[in-house]
C-alpha cells in the first residue's frame, strides 16, 4: 500500500495508511496538543483539545480521529484554534480540580486561559467526595474530566474486564460502577491500569493519598 | 500527571512477582514505596496487575529477618550472632558434615527469586567449593517437566517465542493455565488478541478467565492432557493435514511416535477426556491450519506423575503441525517466578551447568575445572525432590543450605516435609521473611529483597532485566550474594578446593562478567552497560546483536539440529478417587496472591484475599451438603484442612480447587509424594479427597482424619 501524502504547517508528510493526523503531525515533528488521546486504551476524540484546521473542510477536526487523506492541507496552529482550545480548557477548569494535573495546567497558561471570565467553578463537580471502596485505590472524581481513558484502559483498550463504565450525563458525566456496586463487588481486579492512564491523578494509590494526607486513610 | 505526593526517588527496576517480569518505576517517599507506574515498553507495555501495583508492602513488614540467628545445638533456642560467626559456623557445620559423610550429604537449594548473579554463586559453592552437583530450585516443583521434554526434544527448554509476539498469532492455544490469574498481564493481552481476531484454545477442566473467553473450550478431566493432544496430532497424520515438509525436513523420530500414537484416536480421546471428539478435531484442524498458531502452557499439564509426558505430547503436536520457528507460532511455557528461567540458565540445577551443559559430560566437566582450578564431580546430583525423600536414610543428605524457599509450604505432602526436616542434621535457612520453614532452622542469615540489591532477572521469554536497590536492607540483612560468597570463600578454605580469591567479588556485576566469560554464545553480548540502554534476551552472542526472539528459524539445539518426535504415553494419576475419598483435588493459584503466600500475604493483598476459598461444583455442593460460603473440612489420606466453600460452576463436577497460599491451612497437607520418572515434579494437581461440612468451632488444621 502506498504512503499518503499530505501537508502539515507547510511539511510535506508521508503518513502511513490508516495513520490520524496526529500521526502525520508527530511525523513532521509538529506537536498537537493533546488531553484525551491515548495510544494503548484506544481513547481519543472526546476533549477536542486536537482540533485543527484542513483547508476546504466546514469545521476544525479532532486530530486523534481523523484519518490522515491524500492531498490534504492542515494548520495545527491558528488565532481561530487556539480560541477553541482556550474555550475547552477553561471549561475543564471550571468542572474540575487540576491541581495534580501539572500537563493541563501548563496548557491553560499557553492558551492564556481564563476560566473565571465564564462563571465559578462548578461546585456539584468540583466537590465529589472520594470514593474509598477497596484497599488499594482511591477514587477522587473531583479531579476527572471524564476522558474516559480509565474506562477504556479497563475495557477494550487493555485489561478487557469492563468494570467501569459511565454514569450520568452531560456534566454530571462521570466514570463509575454498575448500579454504583463498590469495586469489590465489580469485575474489577485491581491491576491498576486505570490509575496508569489517569492523566489528572482522579485515580491515586492509597497509600500515596495517606502520605498526602499526613498518614490519615 | 502529578503525584500527590513529591517522590524522594524513582528506582526503575523489575516487579519480584511472576515472570511476566513488568518494568515499574518504584516512587519513594521517607523510605516507603506509595506509587508503581508501568513501563510503556516491553514486556509489560504499560500495565501490570494487583500484585505488582499494589503488592510490595512486604518490603516492611516487621517479619522482615534482620539479624543473623544461631541454634548452637538441637533443642536450643535460635540466637542472634554477628555475620562473622555466624557464617563460621554455618561453614564448619557444613564442612564437618562433608567430611563425615562426603560431599554430596549437603544440599543446596537455590531461588527462583533470587538474581541470576546469586544463582550462579549458589552453584558455584556446591560445584566448587564442596564438590557436589547436589544443587536445585523449585522449578522442580513447576516447570521441570517442561524443561525435560523441551530439552530432551528441542534442545532448548525456554519460550521459543515473545510476549511481544502474542498479537501476531492466528490460533492461540492455552493448556493448563489460569493465566487471567497467573500471568495478568499476558493473560490480558491474550484476551485482547482473541477480541481482535485471534482464534483462542483453551484446554482446562477449570472455567478459568480465558475459558469464559475461548473460541473452543477443551474442557477435558483431569490428567487426560497426553491423551487430547496425542489425539490432536494423530488426526493431523491421519487427516493428512499435518505439516509434511517440516516433519520431512526439521524433525526424526516420526516412524517411532506414530506407532505409539495410534491408539490414540479420537473416540479413545472423546472416552478418556471428556470432550466430544468434533471439538478435539477442530481445535487440532484450526491449530494446524493457522499461518502462526502458538502454543501457551503451565502448571496444570506440568504438575503430574505423568507432566513430561504431558508435555511431549505439547511438543509432538507442535512439530507434527509445524508451527515452530516462526513469528507468533511456537512452543512457550509461562514461567512463574520473576527469575525461574535466570535460576535454570545459571545452572541452579543438578544435572547442567549453567548454559545447561550436561554434568555428565567429560570435556563440559573438564572446562568448568578450567575456570575454578578445581575437580569436578561426575555424578548427577538429586533432584530437590528427591533430596528431601532422602534425608534420613543411610547415604540421604543431612544438611540443606535453603535460599528463598519454604519447602513446609510449597513441597507435596506436607507432614513427610516436616518429618524431613526434623531428621536434618543442619538446616540454614537464608530468606528476607520468617515463614513456615523457619522454626526448622539452625542457622538463618538475613538477606536483602529484590528492592535492595542490584543484580538481574531473566523473564519467561528470555528477556534479562536490570534491577536496582531501592532502599538499603533492614537491619544487618545482606544480598544473598555477598552471604553466598562469604560461605564460598570458607568451605573452599575448609575442604581445600580452588582458591578462596575466587569468592573474591566486588559485586554483582563481576558475577555477570565471570557468567558472560563462560556463556559466550548465550550472553556474550548482555552486559550491564547495555542493559542501561537496550532490552536484551539471549542467546545474545555479541555487542551488536539484539538477542535472537524467534528460536528454530533454522535449526533446532539438538545434534542433529532436528526437532525429536517422542512417545508421550498417558498414564493414569497416582491417587485415583475412591469411595472414602471420591472428589478429585486440584491445587493451584489465585490473582491476588503468590504461591506460598510468604510475600503477597504481608501486603495489602491479604485484604482482598484473605483466606483459603475452595471450588467446589454446585452439584458436589449439594451431594456433600455443602453450602455456599460455609467452613468445609477437606481430607485425604495424609490430613486435612479447613476452608470456606465457594460453590461455582468453574470447578467441574468431581473435581475441588484449592489455593496453595495459606500457610496455616496448607493445600499441600493434602497432597502427595507422587513424582514424575522423568523431571521429579510432584503430582500437585490431582490427588483424592473427601469434603464435608465443618460443624466444629476448631480452626486450626489436624493430621490424618
Amino acid at each position: 500500500m502506498s504512503k499518503v501524502s499530505l501537508v502539515v504547517d507547510g511539511y510535506l508528510v508521508q503518513a502511513e495508511p490508516g495513520e490520524t493526523l496526529l500521526d502525520a503531525a508527530r511525523r513532521a515533528g509538529v506537536e498537537v496538543p493533546t488531553l484525551c488521546f491515548h495510544e494503548r486504551t484506544g481513547t481519543r476524540g472526546l476533549c477536542r483539545l486536537c482540533v485543527v484546521e484542513v483547508e476546504g473542510w466546514g469545521r476544525p477536526v479532532p486530530a486523534c480521529a481523523t484519518e490522515a487523506q491524500p492531498n490534504l492541507v492542515v494548520r495545527t496552529e491558528t488565532e481561530a484554534l487556539a480560541a477553541l482550545r482556550r474555550v475547552v480548557l477553561e471549561l475543564l477548569a471550571l468542572e474540575t480540580d487540576l491541581s495534580h494535573d501539572a500537563g493541563t495546567q501548563t496548557l491553560l497558561k499557553r492558551y492564556a486561559a481564563h476560566p473565571q471570565r465564564w462563571s465559578a467553578p462548578l461546585a456539584d463537580r468540583r466537590e465529589r467526595e472520594p470514593v474509598h471502596d477497596n484497599p488499594f485505590f482511591v477514587r477522587d472524581y473531583a479531579k476527572c474530566y471524564t476522558c474516559r481513558r480509565c474506562i477504556d484502559a479497563c475495557g477494550e483498550g487493555v485489561q478487557g474486564v469492563w468494570a467501569y463504565g459511565t454514569t450520568g450525563r452531560g456534566h454530571a458525566a462521570v466514570p463509575g460502577t454498575p448500579l454504583d456496586l463498590p469495586l469489590p463487588e465489580t469485575p474489577c481486579v485491581f491491576c491498576g491500569n486505570c490509575l496508569q492512564v489517569c492523566p489528572t491523578g482522579a485515580l491515586v494509590p492509597l497509600e500515596e493519598l495517606s502520605l498526602a494526607e499526613g498518614g490519615l486513610s | 500527571m502529578t503525584p500527590r505526593v513529591s517522590p524522594d526517588r524513582i528506582v526503575s527496576t523489575v516487579c519480584p512477582y511472576c515472570g511476566v517480569g513488568c518494568r515499574v518505576d518504584l516512587y519513594v517517599k521517607d523510605e516507603k514505596i506509595y506509587r508503581v507506574m508501568a513501563q510503556e515498553g516491553p514486556p509489560n507495555y504499560g500495565a501490570l496487575c494487583v500484585k505488582g501495583r499494589f503488592g510490595l508492602g512486604f518490603l516492611h513488614h516487621p517479619d522482615r529477618l534482620k539479624t543473623p540467628l544461631i541454634r548452637r545445638r538441637k533443642g536450643a533456642e535460635l540466637e542472634p550472632a554477628g555475620w562473622d560467626k555466624a557464617l563460621d559456623f554455618a561453614a564448619s557445620r557444613l564442612a564437618r558434615i562433608a567430611a563425615e559423610s562426603g560431599p554430596d550429604a549437603l544440599y543446596f537449594v537455590s531461588s527462583a527469586k533470587a538474581t541470576n548473579e546469586e544463582n550462579y554463586l549458589m552453584q558455584k559453592l556446591a560445584r566448587a567449593a564442596v564438590g557436589t552437583h547436589n544443587v536445585d530450585h523449585c522449578a522442580r516443583l513447576c516447570h521441570s517437566s517442561s524443561t525435560a521434554a523441551l530439552s530432551r526434544s528441542l534442545g532448548s527448554a525456554a519460550m521459543s517465542n515473545t510476549l511481544e509476539e502474542i498479537g501476531l498469532s492466528d490460533v492461540i492455544l492455552v493448556a493448563g493455565s489460569n493465566t487471567i490469574e497467573t500471568h495478568p498481564v499476558v493473560g490480558a493481552r491474550i484476551k485482547k488478541a482473541a477480541r481482535e481476531g485471534a482464534f483462542l484454545i483453551v484446554a482446562d477442566p477449570r472455567r478459568v478467565g480465558l475459558a469464559e473467553v475461548a473460541d473452543l473450550w477443551l474442557r477435558l478431566r483431569p490428567g487426560t492432557d497426553a491423551v487430547l493432544f496425542g489425539a490432536m496430532a494423530r488426526h493431523l497424520v491421519d487427516a493428512g493435514r499435518f505439516d509434511r515438509g517440516f516433519v520431512e525436513r526439521r524433525a526424526e523420530g516420526f516412524e517411532e511416535w506414530w506407532q505409539s500414537a495410534r491408539a490414540y484416536t479420537l473416540e479413545f480421546a472423546e472416552e478418556t477426556t471428556g470432550v466430544p471428539a468434533a471439538r478435539i478435531r477442530e481445535a487440532a484442524e484450526r491449530y494446524a491450519d493457522a499461518r502462526a498458531a502458538a502454543s501457551y502452557w503451565a502448571m496444570g499439564i506440568t504438575q503430574h506423575a505423568h507432566g513430561t509426558e504431558n508435555v511431549q505430547a505439547l511438543i509432538n503436536l507442535a512439530v507434527v503441525a509445524g508451527q515452530l520457528g516462526k513469528p507468533g507460532a511456537g512452543l512457550n511455557p509461562l514461567r512463574g517466578q520473576n527469575n525461574v528461567q535466570g535460576a535454570g540458565d545459571m545452572g541452579a540445577l543438578p544435572n547442567v551447568y549453567p548454559g545447561y551443559q550436561p554434568v555428565s559430560d567429560r570435556h563440559v566437566r573438564k572446562r568448568w575445572k578450567a575456570l575454578w582450578h578445581v575437580r569436578q564431580p561426575e555424578t548427577p546430583g538429586l533432584t530437590m525432590t528427591e533430596a528431601f525423600e532422602s534425608i534420613g536414610a543411610a547415604n540421604g543428605v543431612r544438611a540443606v543450605y535453603l535460599m528463598g524457599e519454604d519447602p513446609i509450604t510449597s513441597e507435596p505432602y506436607q507432614d513427610h516435609v516436616r518429618a524431613a526436616l526434623e531428621k536434618l542434621d543442619l538446616l540454614i535457612v537464608q530468606d528476607i521473611l520468617r515463614n513456615e520453614t523457619f522454626p526448622y532452622a539452625d542457622v538463618v542469615l538475613p538477606a536483602a529483597s529484590f528492592a535492595e540489591k542490584h543484580g538481574t532477572f531473566t523473564n519467561t521469554d528470555r528477556r534479562v532485566q536490570r534491577i536496582r536497590p531501592v532502599f538499603k536492607p533492614p537491619g544487618e540483612a545482606r544480598p544473598d550474594g555477598w552471604i553466598t560468597a562469604q560461605l564460598g570463600r570458607r568451605l573452599a578454605q575448609l575442604l581445600k578446593r580452588g582458591w578462596s580469591e575466587a569468592w573474591n567479588y566486588a559485586g554483582p556485576e563481576e558475577v555477570w562478567e565471570e557468567v558472560r566469560l563462560v556463556l559466550p554464545e548465550t550472553f556474550g553480548g548482555i552486559g550491564y552497560d547495555r542493559l542501561e540502554r537496550e532490552d536484551l534476551r539471549w542467546p545474545c552472542p555479541h555487542e551488536r546483536s539484539p538477542g535472537v526472539s524467534v528460536l528454530f528459524t533454522d535449526g533446532f539445539y539438538t545434534p542433529s539440529k532436528k526437532a525429536r518426535l517422542l512417545p508421550a504415553p498417558w498414564r493414569p494419576p497416582a491417587e485415583e478417587p475412591s469411595d472414602e475419598f471420591p472428589l478429585v483435588l486440584s491445587t493451584g493459584r489465585v490473582l491476588y496472591h503468590w504461591h506460598g503466600g510468604v510475600l503477597s500475604r504481608r501486603s495489602a493483598l491479604s485484604q482482598a484475599y484473605p483466606e483459603l476459598k475452595v471450588e467446589v461444583n454446585p452439584a458436589d455442593a449439594a451431594r456433600y451438603g455443602v453450602r455456599d460460603g460455609q467452613k468445609v473440612w477437606l481430607t485425604s489420606r495424609r490430613g486435612r484442612i479447613r476452608a470456606t466453600a465457594w460453590v461455582t460452576d468453574r470447578a467441574p463436577e468431581g473435581v475441588v480447587f484449592a489455593p496453595i497460599h495459606f500457610a496455616e491451612q496448607p493445600a499441600n497437607r493434602l497432597t502427595l509424594d507422587a513424582y514424575d520418572p522423568t523431571s521429579k515434579i510432584p503430582e500437585y494437581k490431582f490427588a483424592a479427597v473427601r469434603l464435608e461440612p465443618a460443624n466444629d468451632v476448631t480452626p486450626e488444621a489436624a493430621g490424618p482424619g
